[in-house]
């Protein structure tokens, strides 16, 4: 069934991993550098990994960035895929107006998105904090997902879903069986995306944080005046370790539990 | 019909509250006046869209369009192949390819831009290794230029484009292309005539996703290109912080999010008629 | 697909790992720069008053002023720069300081007491200054550097980095010219900045907050830094000189100040009367490496720091200095002019 990839296409993959790799070897490297501020190679050390464990402003930094990511991608994916799914079967009038909405949070430049996110808060008084980052990271992913699972249903054929009903199936089995399974991988691609765009964010968060609830990059950016800290470099490093070793894990995991079924559609 | 609109009703709901609610105080500053401490001050005016036809600033959209599609044509090339050979590859090697490909992205965005700094600089790792190995004498100037900005766009952003992609590939029907080909159609042709289009929603979404994302970034022009050019939206933003002029910055961000909204409909549209084409060639 | 499952498994444990906790000691939140402080001083500050203290980040002055205009509150201490306290008195969002409360006040130098951009000091204290100069190096530059034209220089071509900002480097080129660094008058900007296109063919990057990277690495040979990052410089790399040019220049400082809408206004006070201790700041600047604006803290401070001349400057090139001040409507011009400059374009 599978189409054999030609030899020059696994070259420039290969190329291409190297292209995005690059830049983190070199992260990884100086977080051993002793210069502080990353200008020279000079010398060998670990003493930025002992004294991050020793700052707890990057630890309640990283803390809060982790909590916000995580809550906003589950419900952004959540609401993202749910409008995805509501905009095949609507209006084209309604088509067309939530379409260019759902745009806008990709559009808009982020300082306004966070100035007027601000001032909405404040007019309100909702005290800032984890939560408006939460709120304010929810409404820009909702769009990536939306539009990476929109994606997967425009080449997705009807043909399943009504052969499904017509054979007795009810609505939710339907979904459960026939339509989640095809748009999975959208769904997983656009969490993505919102995973990696609420770990990055810097200028919304910035507004929308009060204080104790400064984010990673919030961080980061208020470091950049005196050099960033090597033991960014460290954080990084860990980051990247424990992603990769908990993937592998998870992968090993998954593998034992083949056999008994073929394809493992749903991870729960 | 009622269903699906009733679904729609949360995220209208959130995006209303969230997003049009405080766009529209956006759009309201925009025709505001401001006063010498940079408060807005209640006068409707049209001034600071007046200001946006100055030559300056028509110039520097331009200059920022230019760069953001030259950025969305690369990523495409680059990415297109990738996804392609990551969506042919086992099930197994599918997970790899993608998750691979996204955890350097989940690094803090100004420390990988930082190590291409490390990597480009005069004294830096390139130009030490091209030394070495005797291929140049002096070292050359690779940062602060518009290459070392135009790759810095392209590194940042290939992941959007790789992404959807990929989601389309994934889907493909692939008995199509064994039916091409058992007709005696070369596999140039089949990718021509049945994956390119078949995959057109998947580079769509990718291409939007890194135009606009390039039209809204400044801070890879600052640290690669050193910051000696301007993109519009260093203007949108220094309106709002240095030059204390909250209405012009309201009003370039409107003028901006409703050409962006115009360009993806365009694009939208000579996608979906090229289409239509080539269903009717068939 | 099971990919789809790993990566929600990595997602819940990266969201389990992370808990936290609260504590109903007093607290001071503190609004800063990163990295401002010695973190060993604000510890020793937490233990000694029994309160937590609490430290978010900013990345610039524009930035801070934006969110508490914007409403953003909830800071008991913040710390702009001169021309923003100028500017946030004028708006009124600071609260006037009770010296009852910061009798250590009297430490600080005369220099920099009662500044133009907040005079008596009813609402800010000087933290931490600098004087804007040019930081080149040896290797590549022979000829005597010791005025703004020098940069003009066309044997430096492609050499040059400058701040990026437009107040310190439209300031630049109206000091050169004899002005005031806060000039008004549109006929010295405009001439300023037209020198200043003569300029640009030279200039390899607009940097302030690498600069420190750039010339450590000896990316470019010649430079407008700040006298601390300068010090910085030259203890990586010691072919760096450091000198405040004859036209004279602009001086800079962050500083203490409590917003208007302060929770906890009087620790706030307590905490700055306690970094004005001698022994304190001593501590806390040696780790920092600015200068130190306490007059009685020299004996505890090492003799590397007191040696160091572009930390310590002299009455002299002090006499030089200038502080920036607001430019009220002008800054649209200065905008425009710098958005110009940047581009490229007219």
């Amino acid at each position: 069934m599978k189409s054999k990839n030609h030899p020059l296409l696994g070259i420039h993959s290969l190329l291409m991993m190297i292209f995005i790799y690059i830049p983190i070897i070199i992260i990884i490297v100086y977080s051993f550098n002793s210069s502080r501020l990353a200008a020279d190679w000079s010398g060998f050390t670990f003493d930025w990994y002992l004294s991050l464990f020793e700052n707890s402003y990057v630890m309640e930094a990283l803390t809060n960035t982790l909590i916000v990511a995580v809550v906003s991608t589950v419900v952004s994916t959540l609401l993202g895929t749910m409008s995805a799914l509501a905009m095949r079967k609507t209006t084209k009038k309604i088509k067309a107006g939530m379409g260019g909405l759902l745009y806008l949070p990709i559009i808009i430049p982020d300082i306004i998105m966070g100035l007027s996110l601000l001032m909405l808060f404040s007019q309100f008084h909702i005290p800032l904090g984890r939560l408006t980052i939460i709120i304010a990271h929810i409404t820009f992913s909702i769009s990536y997902v939306h539009v990476v699972v929109s994606t997967r249903l425009t080449g997705m054929k009807d043909g399943l879903e009504e052969a499904a009903q017509d054979l007795g199936a009810g609505a939710w089995q339907t979904f459960r069986f026939v339509t989640m399974p095809q748009i999975l991988p959208g769904i997983i691609s656009g969490a993505i995306i919102a995973f990696t765009m609420s770990l990055d964010d810097f200028m919304v968060s910035f507004f929308v944080s009060g204080p104790n609830s400064t984010t990673l990059p919030i961080y980061i950016y208020g470091q950049v005046k005196r050099g960033i800290s090597p033991e960014i470099n460290a954080l990084c490093t860990i980051l990247i370790i424990v992603s990769v070793t908990l993937i592998l894990l998870a992968q090993f995991i998954l593998n034992k539990g083949k056999g008994q079924k073929k394809q493992s559609v749903l991870p729960f | 019909m009622r269903k699906s609109n009733l679904s729609l009703l949360p995220v209208f709901l959130w995006l209303f509250l969230f997003l049009l609610l405080p766009m529209l105080m956006v759009v309201g500053i925009s025709f505001m006046d401001r006063d010498e401490l940079g408060n807005v001050v209640y006068h409707f005016n049209l001034d600071s869209y007046a200001t946006f036809f100055d030559p300056l600033y028509l110039g520097i959209y331009w200059d920022t369009i230019v760069l953001s599609v030259l950025t969305t044509a690369i990523c495409l090339l680059l990415s297109y192949p990738l996804a392609y050979y990551i969506a042919n590859a086992s099930p197994r090697m599918q997970t790899w390819g993608l998750v691979m490909i996204t955890i350097p992205f989940w690094i803090n965005f100004l420390i990988r831009t930082y190590a291409w700094v490390l990597l480009l600089r005069t004294q830096g790792v390139v130009n030490s290794l091209l030394i070495n190995w005797g291929l140049i004498q002096e070292p050359l100037q690779m940062l602060y230029t518009k290459g070392a900005v135009l790759l810095g766009m392209v590194y940042t952003f290939v992941p959007f484009m790789v992404l959807p992609i990929y989601v389309a590939l994934e889907q493909m029907d692939k008995k199509l292309l064994e039916a091409a080909s058992d007709l005696g159609a070369t596999p140039w042709r089949s990718f021509w005539h049945i994956t390119l289009p078949q995959t057109k929603s998947g580079i769509m979404t990718g291409a939007v996703l890194v135009y606009v994302s390039t039209t809204g970034m400044f801070v890879v022009t600052d640290i690669l290109g050193g910051a000696k050019s301007a993109m519009i939206s260093n203007i949108i933003q220094s309106q709002f912080l240095g030059a204390r002029n909250w209405p012009f910055g309201s009003a370039l961000s409107v003028i901006f999010v409703i050409t962006s909204l115009i360009m993806i409909a365009l694009f939208n549209r000579a996608m979906t008629s090229r289409h239509l084409k080539v269903k009717e060639g068939r | 697909m099971k990919w789809a499952g790993l990566l929600l498994a990595v997602m819940m444990v990266v969201g389990l790992l992370s808990g936290c906790g609260g504590s109903s000691k007093e607290t001071l939140n503190i609004y800063s720069w990163a990295d401002n402080f010695d973190m060993d001083v604000i510890k020793d500050f937490e233990k000694q008053y029994n309160v937590k203290v609490k430290y978010d980040v900013f990345a610039n002055n524009e930035d801070l002023l934006a969110k508490i205009k914007a409403g953003g509150n909830g800071y008991d201490l913040i710390q702009p720069s001169d021309y923003m306290v100028e500017m946030m008195i004028k708006q009124d969002l600071l609260a006037p300081l009770d010296m009852n409360n910061i009798p250590n006040f009297e430490n600080i130098a005369d220099v920099y007491k009662n500044p133009t951009f907040d005079p008596g000091n009813k609402y800010s204290i000087v933290y931490m200054s600098g004087v804007t100069g040019i930081a080149y190096n040896k290797k590549y530059v022979k000829d005597e550097i010791d005025s703004w034209e020098d940069l003009w220089n066309p044997a430096y071509k492609g050499k040059v980095i400058l701040l990026d900002d437009n107040r310190e480097v439209i300031g630049m080129a109206l000091k050169k010219a004899g002005h005031s660094n806060s000039s008004k008058d549109e006929g010295e900007i405009t001439a300023a900045v037209n020198d200043l296109k003569t300029l640009l063919p030279s200039v390899l990057a607009f940097d302030t907050d690498n600069i420190k990277q750039k010339m450590i690495q000896e990316e470019g040979w010649i430079a407008t830094v700040w006298s601390g990052d300068a010090s910085f410089i030259a203890k990586d790399n010691p072919d760096i000189g450091f000198v405040i040019p004859k036209e004279g220049s602009t001086i800079f400082a962050d500083n203490y100040a409590i917003p208007k809408n302060a929770n906890h206004k009087e620790l706030a006070e307590k905490f700055i009367n306690f970094m004005l201790e001698p022994e304190v700041s001593a501590k806390n600047y040696e780790s920092i490496g600015y200068s130190d604006p306490n007059t009685k803290s020299a004996p505890f401070h090492s003799a590397e720091y007191n040696a160091d001349k572009m930390i310590n400057l002299t009455d002299e090139e002090m006499s030089r200095t200038e502080w920036l001040s607001d430019i009220g409507s002008q800054v649209s011009l200065y905008d425009r002019f710098w958005t110009e400059l940047k581009s490229g374009r007219e």
